[in-house]
């Protein structure tokens, strides 16, 4: 214990640290190797679960460089596993979302890709499509959409709010695909659903913010950034989009059979069908046009958006809360903020740069004891038990059906929100608790009920049992490999301290790790039996990960 | 239910009771008043929110059948208008202007027919009332905030604010009366996840399961993979008390489940899904939304069990996809069959329970929609058209003002988008009156009641 002047030094010294901390940008690069819990909580922001092999790699190297190498790293698709199904199709026939769900979690599981991967799953939570409504069995155009999110999650924001806007699935689930110019003779207007949503949910939001995602006040209260006649005036933007592809004929607009990519393809303007009239929104007019100018007038929109301040802070909020923590700091945010805003080289959106701020900041590295982190999602509950325990698919599919179900399965599936509002929203306060008292938000809470807290626990157990996944003579089709962990269960201590590294990151409570111990302790492992001793060290890993897997420190991710 | 569990419950509703005790005075009356009036044995009321999220399109929910009337409605709808002879005729006062019902909607003609359904026209949320569209587009008149915008105005709707709300209306109508109840867990009870409706800072909305309530397997085991002390630390592992934030409330979600999932369960063993009173129809059997409807009438048929005892109660349920921007005659017409025969299903189990004079169930949404057609379907609007069904609802009448029909009237804020003429407060109020919230606690329950003429709409109130 240091005396008292020299911890009064430490004092000083650590108030001055804190104070140049907040002067100067990045006050710590992390490119110093890290300790194995510091890489295994690294891995489960930025991966979908840690693997003993990963942790090991990266404890030799450091997180800088990690992410140059996922940057590099090229992208594992979906869409290229889509097509040959797809051409096999008869007429008629349509391909299901089973299809989907497998390529997911084979990816997940399994993709080397794994920021790529990751990120690609957070966006699909910002930039919402689902299968539930029109886009039920439109497979190909989901993968597609799907890779495009992966594609763009390393490009630039300004590059994939484009993609977004233009692509088919996007276009049929928010309704701008076919979306006709106003005519007042008819008495039509234009469609004003992808005109709200792209200003509310993908760019700007409701509020204008100041850079560390706070809202601006006027008098005290919040300025809105929009009313109802930007999103008149934006709707005209949208107006004019319809299938992709070289022909450009009023069937070409109408007929998804004109075109048989229409699925895959960029949406493009048809100058007959866009609006000619003045548009204005967000301060920017456009004039009325005696040629219809689709193509030019999403330019402008798009770029208008891309350019608005709230951009940054918009996104960078949300992009922490899918990886990181639901209640960053203001001035976590505000770094982010910065990433965005420039790159380092004078670039704006340079979404490497913002997924860099997002990790490695010191509040994602080193979060204060009383950060609440975030509830980890289900989906990514199922991923982590599949890369923890290197989960192989006997069929090589991955056969995992669409988990839905909140009494029996995770209540959640990958692209399968019951909106566009995603199955969470970023600013959800769990009612009646003091979570709410004290002001912070848990978005992943407003999925967790009475009925779902029961259904994941019954739903791990099975899946630590069984496997996970279409059973085929009996057998599931996913399942874990726990040898590495069985040759560590002959000593209960060894064990539990390697699922808290893989699950936890080391943070399991002392009385966990001891109920554990004393739980898994109670399965002998007879001496003489070899058959008997291995399904009973099984039986230690088993157990002892089911006890983890289900508690709510696990649960939290820090 | 182990008696650590049971004794983990009881500590729960301890602390409940705490919490009502620091609550305001009128708060406390009420619940005084009320328990004196719920001591006889069979004295119960309860409403259930049907909730159609993305807002259903009223214009073609409800439509002016008399010629001149249904011309002006046609001609802004265009390609979505339904066809005149499609329309379910509805019986009107001599005076009225004739209505007819979507052609989904016969189950609920039927019951509009027998005096068991009431339709409220345009009604919505608003501050003040607001004389007519002039006023709302050339002044500054107070108005909700973020009209048109779905997750806004579904939480607008649900509890007067924006997303972000923590207490809804029917949590505030719960936390006034769940005095009255044995076990305050079930006076509000949401089929739909979470509903902002039902929270509240006091009443824990519970979120049942369409088949009940959902428990952890193998807490009782004697073994688990041959561990003796399996069972026991797997429900410490679950529910231990935790140190950090978030994990205590998820460890509070899971004591909550594990005490409710006996009491539940032995209850709604007394009226399995089977039983001919509640059973659901063939062609039911996968409708999302009467399923909810089922776990619902299923919880207020065991309402007078020992595990249960509840004299006044609030139900959510809900049904997705109403957003019809496109392909909107496909669609709505599905959903509102959809709704039309789960909620005469639900009246008619009612009915077989011998409480339909007891329970009252309405419907709410996002916004109605705009008159004017986008060319496939048509967009955000405002003001909106809705039912309340029940025996104790004064049926077979339109309460409120049906707007004028057509384009540029006196409540047209813009391409047909109602301005409302009856506040989602008043009607809010009469319900709440009904279930016995006092006038004096209304203003609690809905903050700007008072700015609106009346607060009783007059369709509830039935002997």
């Amino acid at each position: 214990m240091p005396s008292r002047p020299l911890s009064l030094f430490f004092c000083l010294f650590f108030c001055l640290f804190l104070l140049l901390g907040c002067a100067s940008a990045p006050l710590e690069t992390y490119d110093a190797s890290p300790t194995p819990a510091e890489a295994s909580r690294f891995l489960q922001q930025a991966t979908f679960g840690p693997t003993s092999g990963e942790i090991e790699a990266l404890r030799h190297s450091n997180f800088p460089t990690w992410l140059k190498q996922q940057f590099a790293s090229p992208q594992t698709l979906f869409l290229p596993e889509v097509e040959p199904e797809h051409a096999r199709l008869a007429k008629g026939e349509n391909l299901r979302q089973d299809l989907f769900f497998r390529l997911f979690w084979k990816n997940a599981a399994t993709a080397p890709d794994q920021l790529r991967q990751r990120v690609a799953f957070a966006l699909s939570e910002i930039f919402v499509i689902s299968f539930e409504g029109q886009l039920d069995v439109k497979i190909r155009g989901a993968a597609s959409y799907y890779d495009m999110l992966g594609r763009d999650a390393f490009g630039n924001f300004r590059t994939l709010i484009e993609d977004v806007s233009r692509h088919p699935m996007m276009g049929i689930y928010l309704s701008h695909l076919k979306n006709q110019k106003e005519d007042p003779a008819r008495e039509r207007v234009p469609d004003e659903n992808y005109a709200r949503e792209v200003m509310q949910l993908f760019t700007i939001g409701l509020y204008e913010l100041n850079p560390d995602g706070t809202p601006r006040l006027r008098n005290g209260v919040p300025i809105e950034t929009y009313d109802n006649n930007d999103i008149t005036g934006l709707a005209k933007v949208f107006t004019g989009f319809s299938y992709g592809g070289p022909g450009t004929t009023d069937q070409h607009f109408n007929q998804q059979n004109k075109e048989s990519n229409w699925d895959i393809l960029p949406m493009k303007g048809y100058p007959k069908f866009h609006s000619t009239s003045e548009k204005r929104f967000l301060g920017v007019t456009i004039k009325p046009q005696t040629v219809a100018d689709p193509e030019g007038d999403l330019k402008i929109a798009l770029d208008r958006l891309f350019t608005h301040p709230n951009a940054g802070p918009f996104l960078g909020r949300q992009l922490i809360q899918r990886l990181v923590t639901s209640n960053p700091s203001p001035a976590y945010v505000a770094r982010v903020t910065r990433a965005f805003n420039d790159n380092g080289a004078g670039v704006r959106g340079d979404m490497q740069a913002v997924i860099r701020a997002v990790l490695l900041d010191p509040e994602a590295r080193n979060p204060a004891p009383q950060a609440t982190g975030k509830l980890r999602e289900p989906v990514l509950r199922l991923s982590q038990w599949m890369r923890a325990f290197n989960a192989t698919s006997v069929s090589g599919e991955f056969r995992i059906q669409n988990t839905d179900n909140p009494g029996t399965s995770l209540g959640q599936s990958p692209l399968r929100s019951p909106s566009v509002f995603n199955y969470y929203r970023p600013g959800f306060m769990p009612p009646g608790t003091e979570i709410a008292r004290r002001n912070l938000v848990a978005p992943e809470m407003q999925i967790v009920s009475e009925s779902t807290v029961a259904g994941y626990a019954n739903f791990m157990q099975s899946t630590i049992e069984a496997g996970v996944g279409r059973a085929e003579g009996g057998r599931r089709d996913v399942q874990a490999d726990y040898s590495p962990q069985m040759a560590l269960a002959d000593t209960p201590e060894r064990l539990v301290d390697q699922l808290d590294l893989l699950l936890t990151g080391q943070r399991l409570s002392a009385n966990s790790r001891s109920r554990i111990m004393e739980a898994i302790a109670g399965i002998a492992i007879p001496q003489n039996n070899p058959q008997a001793a291995a399904n009973a060290r099984r039986n230690r890993v088993k157990l002892a990960t089911l006890l983890v897997m289900v508690s709510p420190e696990y649960l939290v991710q820090k | 239910m182990s008696p650590a569990s049971r004794r983990e419950f009881l500590r729960r509703a301890g602390a409940f009771s705490l919490l009502r005790a620091a609550a305001p005075l009128g708060l406390q009356l009420a619940g005084i008043s009320a328990a004196a009036a719920a001591s006889q044995p069979d004295d119960y009321r309860a409403i259930v929110c049907l909730f159609m999220y993305g807002a259903n399109d009223g214009h073609n929910t409800v439509v002016p059948l008399d010629a001149e009337g249904y011309a002006r409605y046609a001609a802004a709808r265009t390609v979505i208008t339904l066809p005149r002879e499609d329309l379910l005729a509805l019986p009107t006062a001599p005076a009225a202007r004739p209505l007819g019902l979507h052609p989904a909607l016969a189950p609920l003609q039927k019951l509009y027919q027998r005096g068991t359904a009431a339709l409220l026209a345009n009604v919505g949320p608003l501050v003040v009332p607001i004389k007519d569209a002039a006023t709302f587009k050339n002044t500054t008149i107070a108005r909700p905030p973020k009209l048109f915008s779905h997750n806004d105005q579904q939480a607008i709707w649900q509890s007067f604010s924006p997303e972000g709300a923590k207490i809804g209306w029917g949590g505030r109508i719960a936390d006034l009366l769940a005095a009255q109840n044995g076990k305050h867990l079930f006076t509000a009870i949401s089929a739909a996840g979470n509903a902002v409706f039902l929270a509240s800072d006091k009443t824990i909305q519970y979120q049942i399961s369409n088949s009940g309530a959902i428990g952890f397997n193998r807490l009782g085991a004697t073994n688990i993979y041959g561990s003796a002390k399996g069972a026991e630390a797997l429900r410490a592992q679950l529910s231990a008390s935790q140190n950090d934030l978030f994990a205590q409330e998820y460890a509070a979600v899971v004591n909550r489940s594990m005490a409710a999932h006996g009491l539940v369960s032995s209850a709604l063993a007394g009226l399995p899904e089977t039983d001919p009173r509640i059973a659901l129809p063939a062609t039911l059997q996968q409708d999302k939304l009467a399923q909810q409807l089922r776990i619902v009438a299923r919880m207020i048929g065991v309402r007078n069990d020992d595990n249960i005892q509840q004299h006044r109660q609030v139900f959510f349920v809900s049904l997705n996809g109403f957003d019809t921007h496109d392909h909107q005659l496909g669609k709505q017409a599905e959903l509102l069959h959809s709704v039309a025969e789960s909620v005469a299903y639900f009246q008619a189990s009612m009915e077989a329970l011998g409480v339909a004079d007891k329970v009252t169930l309405f419907t709410a949404s996002d916004f109605g929609r705009a008159l004017l057609s986008n060319g496939d379907g048509s967009d955000h609007g405002w003001g909106n058209h809705h039912f309340i069904v029940g025996g104790a609802v004064r049926g077979g009448q339109v309460y409120g003002q049906f707007p004028d029909p057509g384009l540029n009237t006196g409540t047209d804020v813009g391409n047909g988008r109602l301005l409302p003429t009856t506040a989602v407060d008043q009607y809010a109020a009469t319900l709440a009156r009904w279930m016995g919230v006092r006038d004096g606690d209304l203003p609690q329950v809905l903050p700007n009641v008072t700015h609106f003429a009346t607060s009783d709409l007059g369709f509830m109130g039935k002997a």
